[in-house]
């Protein structure tokens, strides 16, 4: 009895099985693959919806996963023939001829199996402006991505009451920032706050102190690799000490035990002056307290303030297409509607990205604050940094190898220790 | 050992319906593995169209010798069975000692077995969530806790060695209700008669456990102690989730995933590396199973002790 | 340690100090375990932005919307239908198998058991082959497919050893008297062995089924048909690259586990239920 009952059940799954078989669809179906982030998802599903109904021949089909998960996914649907339009984070630096025996960054890996579509001809592409496409989407003079915005993260945000009432003017050199830091501790308030927990944000948010010492970050990548720049040089020795300052005074205590999501919550609750980090952060900000105050500045890392008024950053999320795609023409009407400037201004509206169409504004609260500073937006170090192999766990210029966050707490140890990894690494691909 | 059932063609039938879990262990999961094998001795990226050149023992001696991130890795194997140390014996002690309470008659039994089990439902994600609102330094449960000793912690955030102390704790925390299971199902195929035999003998507790629950429990000490060594020794979710890429508290599970989904130290400019991955995964799948075999070798000759 | 012995010391005692000691340890290690799980409950009771502002903040005003956003949001209906389809059958067809695959091999009924079991073994320290698998579905047409989902989950090589070392502990004098009564080895397997190991069967099957139900990379990775999705792929709503909604996602997370807790809590009572120690004399 029971065995029959069981067995029936068995039964019944398998054909429950068989019977949620997919809708057969009888026009295009146009796949298209992005990264969950929220406000992104929000306003692709809006406009999916329009073009749907603008072009009822196509139906959209939208996957999205993880950000942490996109490559995998990308490889495993190229490989099933499986996608048209993907979701793809900006190009980086392509590995340069000085860089000897490294691997080629991802999407440089993907162009030379010849897995994307060229859309160099595309009229679309003319709509973004010059240096988007040829840093985020050019390789071996083709175009192979659209890249729909850049973030920074080489900024402070910080708190226009606690600035005012404690007569602290916003500051623009090291030293400035310093006294800023010194005034506040001194009234009891934390200077800065930062997501310690996860490591990334306490060296993310002293990238804007390495910009502002070495302006040219293609250089730098470029005197690294061939020794004419050192991290434990002179100048290198001046960021080390800089980035001691900036972990052991101007963080505040217990930071490091600060999860990554919870210090735009932190900054906002208006606990403390100041919050290091990216862009992407204003939401998170505004949604915790809408009437909170704040400004966003670089990272005034150089005593002199010329130096200083660059924003470093990465593109973000872009459009590529599969070149073994069966609806090359769905893909690109796709593109084409997703580009046209009305469209792109509320995409832009609903992320907040930095917009990357020359005519398209971003109408945030954010957006004035960079406004400034968008000339000078500068594409970051690690944006070119391709690592030689056998490169130690210190070789980069991380603020966080510092104590609290790390174990040093002597710049010249911890500089000769960054370029005896990064060295040994180097030793590998020259021998 | 004699088969009672049958003569003839009913000899097979044991064979028969065990090809199907053998079949599909072979095909699903052996097979891979296999493929793994040969991939870790090419540069294949994974990537369709991509070319894949055969490369020998190259990203093994990469893995283990080549310049400072061979001392790394090293290293991290070395947290690693560290990492397995303290984790199985916390956790198969503290499982074992569980289960023997929870199998007496006691009020809210069911509750606790519950609540013990609940982390084990919830994954790694989760588990990294709530630990992390827990040992919140600012304010957090805990901190507030230790403040009223005047102490203080940044828990996850503090030095490498007390931050990988914790991803201890709470790796115990979340895998302790399986290990406990586990014992409670085993303690059900000990016989009351025996403890009757005892307690009327005059066995005091210790006695007791020391002479018929612990030999009697020998089949669930096996499969705990090896579930736990092998478990440990694989973890990484719960460093990915609690600490991030730290310097210093990485163990060889973590920079296999890191590796596998192209997050490794020093460039954001990952690539697709699959046969560097796969030999990474194979020279992990070569230490546990060394200590793994060891542990099972040692269970046999002890249980074979026992069941003479 | 088992109800008898402990009444026995209760009589020479006086007062019970083991059952005292028991409930303090239970008591104490429960406050372990509730403390961080409370954190999921006060942290789905939050809004958003008052979970931004104080994470840890007591919940005072409850706010029960995140558990119908949730619900809404991450399209429970349907993909919890897809859990439980995926999460039954593959349960179901892997315990059935496994117990025959078990069971010979502990008792030695086939060739080269020994080896079988070392085989089963070695399989749980292999390492993960998650390309070289999708190579392997993909090329039986089975990517994008349900019954290809399935498949990678009816091997487990836990589960084998479970058993085994498990069946090991019935006697083996039980074969002996069955065959005698001219039991055929189906039903002696299907209707004496397996009430027999229910406790190790519950066992596998509560670990094996909460490892499917909380499976999130191969759902992104095998099925991207959204009719296919598990509910596991429905709260990436939730998560996002630049920080996560934490209160909607506790609140999923909840509702997600509720069925894993029913399940563990049903099938609790046979994991010790006490029923081959009464019905099996060693």
């Amino acid at each position: 009895m029971r065995k029959t009952v069981l067995l029936s059940v068995v039964a019944l799954l398998v054909l429950s099985v068989a019977l949620i078989q997919p809708a057969v669809a009888q026009t295009t179906t146009l796949r298209v693959l992005v990264h969950q982030n929220p406000p992104m998802v929000e306003f692709m599903e809006a406009f999916n919806q329009q073009f749907q109904e603008r072009h009822p021949e196509i139906v959209v089909d939208m996957s999205v996963v993880n950000a942490g998960d996109l490559s995998t996914v990308t490889q495993t649907r190229l490989s099933a023939n499986d996608i048209d339009v993907i979701d793809m984070f900006g190009f980086s630096n392509a590995a340069q001829p000085y860089m000897t025996d490294v691997d080629p960054p991802n999407w440089q890996q993907l162009i030379d199996a010849g897995l994307l579509m060229d859309i160099t001809d595309q009229p679309f592409v003319a709509n973004y402006d010059d240096a988007t496409i040829r840093d985020a989407g050019t390789y071996n003079d083709k175009v192979y991505q659209i890249n729909l915005g850049r973030v920074s993260y080489s900024g402070i945000f910080y708190n226009q009451d606690l600035f005012t009432a404690n007569n602290v003017i916003v500051p623009t050199t090291w030293s400035e920032l310093v006294q800023a830091c010194e005034t506040f501790v001194a009234a009891n308030i934390p200077c800065m706050t930062a997501g310690g927990k996860d490591g990334w944000p306490i060296f993310v948010g002293a990238y804007g102190l390495i910009g502002s010492l070495y302006a040219d970050q293609a250089g730098l990548v470029e005197g690294l690799w061939t020794g004419t720049i050192t991290w434990n040089d002179e100048k290198a020795l001046e960021m080390w000490s800089r980035m001691q300052i900036y972990t052991r005074d101007m963080i505040e205590s217990g930071a490091s035990g600060i999860a990554g999501d919870a210090a735009p919550g932190r900054f906002a609750s208006g606990a403390v002056a100041m919050f290091p980090g990216g862009t992407w952060y204003a939401p998170a900000i505004e949604s915790a307290e809408p009437e909170f105050e704040w400004g966003y500045i670089p990272f005034p890392g150089s005593e002199n303030a010329e130096d200083n008024q660059y924003l470093f950053g990465k593109y973000d999320q872009g459009w590529a297409v599969a070149a073994n795609t069966p609806n090359a023409e769905a893909a690109m009407t796709y593109l084409a509607e997703f580009s046209a400037p009305e469209n792109y201004q509320l995409f832009v509206n609903a992320v907040g990205f930095i917009p990357t169409q020359p005519t398209a504004q971003l109408d945030t609260h954010l957006g004035e604050e960079v406004a400034p500073y968008l000339a000078n937006f500068r594409v970051g170090y690690e944006q070119y940094w391709v690592a030689p192999r056998g490169v130690g766990q210190y070789a980069n210029p991380w603020a966080s190898y510092f104590q609290p966050f790390g174990t040093f707490d002597d710049p010249q140890a911890l500089a000769d220790t960054v370029q005896a990894d990064l060295q040994s690494g180097l030793d590998v691909a020259g021998s | 050992m004699t088969y009672h059932f049958g003569r003839g063609r009913s000899r097979w039938l044991p064979y028969l319906l065990l090809l199907p879990g053998v079949i599909a262990y072979f095909v699903i999961a052996l097979g891979p593995s296999m493929a793994t094998t040969v991939y870790s001795f090419t540069d294949a990226t994974g990537l369709p169209g991509a070319p894949v050149n055969w490369v020998g023992l190259d990203n093994y001696d990469e893995f283990l010798f080549l310049g400072q991130a061979a001392r790394d890795n090293l290293n991290a194997v070395g947290r690693t069975l560290v990492f397995c140390f303290f984790v199985t014996t916390i956790q198969f002690t503290l499982g074992l000692l569980v289960a023997i309470i929870l199998n007496q008659k006691l009020r809210g039994r069911n509750f606790f077995r519950t609540l013990y089990f609940m982390p084990v439902i919830l994954g790694a994600v989760i588990q990294g969530l709530i630990w992390s609102l827990f040992l919140y330094p600012l304010g957090g449960p805990l901190a507030k806790f230790l403040a009223v000793f005047g102490a203080r912690s940044e828990f996850l955030g503090a030095q490498p060695t007390e931050a990988f102390a914790w991803v201890i704790v709470v790796q115990i925390w979340a895998n302790m209700g399986t290990t406990m299971i586990i014992f409670l199902a085993g303690l059900q195929t000990i016989s009351k008669e025996y403890y009757e035999a005892a307690s009327s003998d005059g066995a005091n507790r210790w006695q007791v456990f020391a002479n018929v629950t612990w030999p009697l429990l020998t089949p669930s000490v096996n499969t705990n102690l090896l579930l736990n060594v092998i478990g440990s020794l694989q973890a990484w979710q719960l460093f990915l989730v609690l600490l991030g890429y730290r310097n210093g508290t990485q163990v060889l599970g973590y920079l296999i995933y890191a590796t596998g989904f192209g997050q490794t130290s020093g460039s954001v400019t990952s690539s697709f590396r699959q046969g560097y991955a796969a030999a990474a995964s194979i020279i992990m799948f070569i230490l546990v199973l060394v200590i793994g075999m060891s542990v099972q070798y040692v269970l046999r000759r002890r249980e074979a002790r026992i069941l003479e | 340690m088992n109800t008898t012995s402990s009444e026995a010391l209760r009589l020479r005692n006086g007062i019970d100090w083991g059952r005292i000691g028991s409930y303090a340890f239970l008591v104490l290690l429960a406050i372990v375990y509730l403390g961080p799980l409370l954190m999921l409950v006060n942290t789905s009771l939050k809004t958003t932005p008052s979970f931004m502002r104080d994470a840890t903040g007591l919940a005072v005003e409850p706010n029960f919307e995140n558990f119908a956003e949730a619900w809404e949001k991450a399209n429970f209906p349907q993909y919890l239908f897809n859990s439980v389809l995926y999460t039954v059958s593959a349960t179901l067809i892997y315990v059935l198998t496994a117990v025959f695959v078990a069971f010979p091999i502990a008792r030695g009924y086939v060739k080269y058991s020994g080896a079988l079991l070392l085989l089963f073994v070695i399989a749980l320290f292999l390492p993960p082959a998650l390309i070289p698998q999708f190579q392997l579905i993909l090329r039986l047409g089975l990517y994008n497919n349900p019954i290809g989902y399935i498949l990678l989950f009816i091997v487990n090589p836990i589960g084998i050893v479970i058993l085994v070392n498990y069946i090991k502990s019935v006697p083996k004098e039980l074969d002996e008297a069955a065959a005698l009564d001219g039991c055929g080895y189906f039903r002696f397997v299907w209707s004496i062995v397996l009430p027999l190991i229910r406790p190790a069967v519950a066992t596998v099957v509560v670990m094996h089924a909460i490892g499917i139900w909380n499976e999130i990379i191969l759902p992104t990775i095998y099925l991207t048909n959204k009719d296919y999705y598990p509910i596991t792929r429905g709260l990436i709503v939730f998560q996002g690259v630049y920080g996560s909604d934490w209160p909607v996602l506790a609140a999923a997370v909840l509702m997600l586990t509720l069925p894993m807790v029913i399940l563990f809590l049903f099938l609790q009572r046979y994991i010790v239920s006490g029923l081959t120690a009464g019905s099996v004399k060693g």
